[in-house]
């Protein structure tokens, strides 16, 4: 009995059961955090990115199909919804912000949304994307959980989807500081609105950690922009795509 | 804790009922988020079991995509192909929203930006 032969029986054992999906998962995530921690929060080094980085190579290096890997990781998938329906709190808590702000607001959620949606999916599809891209590209600006449940509504994939979401955000962290201050937008309340529209659950933390006024916009921006869009994209996208 | 969660499930499922039977174009998770939202409203307030749940999904909102975004291995070749479009619409996009968004914000808000 040769010891190469038993560890392929505790690799074969493992990798059949969702532990070892779990497992890579969950410390994947932790690696991203903790190097998110040691770079002071640089938006460059956004723990998810990392974390899906880091799980994509090590399935392609031990050449585990994505449909195995998936099989162990739905656990964590399926608490998307119940986090998307937890996302009432922080709107909630930033429903008092609204107050006598509420038509700059529902304006420049609006303006934010379509021009979102215009901009990239035009864009993509003047450089000559494919369809399946374009069409994935149209609830990128909203938090990843909520437009992975458009996408899948309006026949895309949620995982483009996915991807292009979490890419914004990073994006939308890095460039809001120098677009805002190209503007010469001064008010912590405006500036907050803007990047969670823009840039969703990624730009908000980024808000946070510069002003907590702008956190809380932005979050409110954030709720307030994924529910719109649940109701508008299936309807946009099917105007366009008829 | 678990008064938290049961309440959380019990208006994804709520969602999910009316997303079934009423409203087969909306994602019942985000019914279900409408729905918690007014209840909180009616009720004025939030039960500190349903804040701690709350608030350890928006802290780690970031871990739960992940086994959706590793599908991405998947789709390699075609984001090979479309790098220069993604990339190009990805930021020119981002920078068009967050300024078009500020830009309104401002405008509609003249009077109070000169107190």
């Amino acid at each position: 009995m040769s010891e190469k032969h038993s560890i392929v029986e505790i690799w074969v054992y493992l990798s059949g059961s969702p532990l070892f999906a779990l497992f890579i998962t969950l410390a994947a995530y932790q690696i991203g955090l903790s190097i998110y921690k040691a770079s002071h929060q640089n938006p460059l080094a956004n723990p998810v990115a990392i974390a899906i980085l880091i799980v994509a190579s090590t399935i392609q290096f031990i050449e585990m199909p994505y449909s195995t890997y998936f099989e162990g990781a739905q656990f964590i998938h399926f608490l998307l919804g119940s986090a998307t329906v937890s996302l009432a709190i922080p709107i909630y808590r930033g429903l008092s912000s609204l107050k006598g702000r509420s038509l700059p607001l529902i304006a420049s959620l609006c303006t934010g949304g379509l021009v979102s949606i215009i901009s990239a999916v035009g864009i993509a599809t003047m450089l000559g994307a494919d369809v399946s891209i374009t069409g994935a590209m149209y609830p990128k600006s909203v938090t990843a959980p909520i437009a992975m449940g458009i996408a899948e509504r309006i026949g895309v994939s949620p995982t483009l989807t996915a991807i292009f979401a979490v890419s914004t955000g990073i994006l939308g962290a890095i460039l809001a500081p120098f677009v805002l201050n190209a503007l010469g937008m001064k008010a912590w309340w405006q500036r907050g609105f803007a990047i969670g529209i823009g840039a969703h659950g990624i730009g908000t933390s980024r808000a946070f950690s510069i002003h907590p006024e702008a956190g809380t916009y932005a979050s409110l921006a954030m709720g307030m922009n994924g529910v719109v869009s649940a109701i508008a994209i299936p309807v946009i996208y099917h105007l366009f795509n008829r | 804790m678990i008064f938290g969660l049961v309440q959380i499930l019990l208006f994804q499922s709520l969602g999910e009922l009316v997303s079934k039977f009423l409203l087969p174009t909306l994602p019942g998770p985000v019914i279900g988020l409408v729905l918690l939202v007014l209840w909180l409203v009616l009720r004025k307030g939030i039960n500190s079991d349903l804040a701690m749940v709350g608030d350890g999904f928006s802290q780690y909102l970031g871990l739960l995509f992940v086994p959706a975004a590793v599908g991405v291995v998947l789709f390699l070749p075609q984001l090979k192909a479309n790098a220069l479009a993604i990339i190009s619409a990805l930021i020119g996009s981002v920078i068009l929203t967050i300024g078009s968004s500020a830009l309104v914000a401002r405008l509609l808000s003249k009077k109070e930006s000169h107190e």
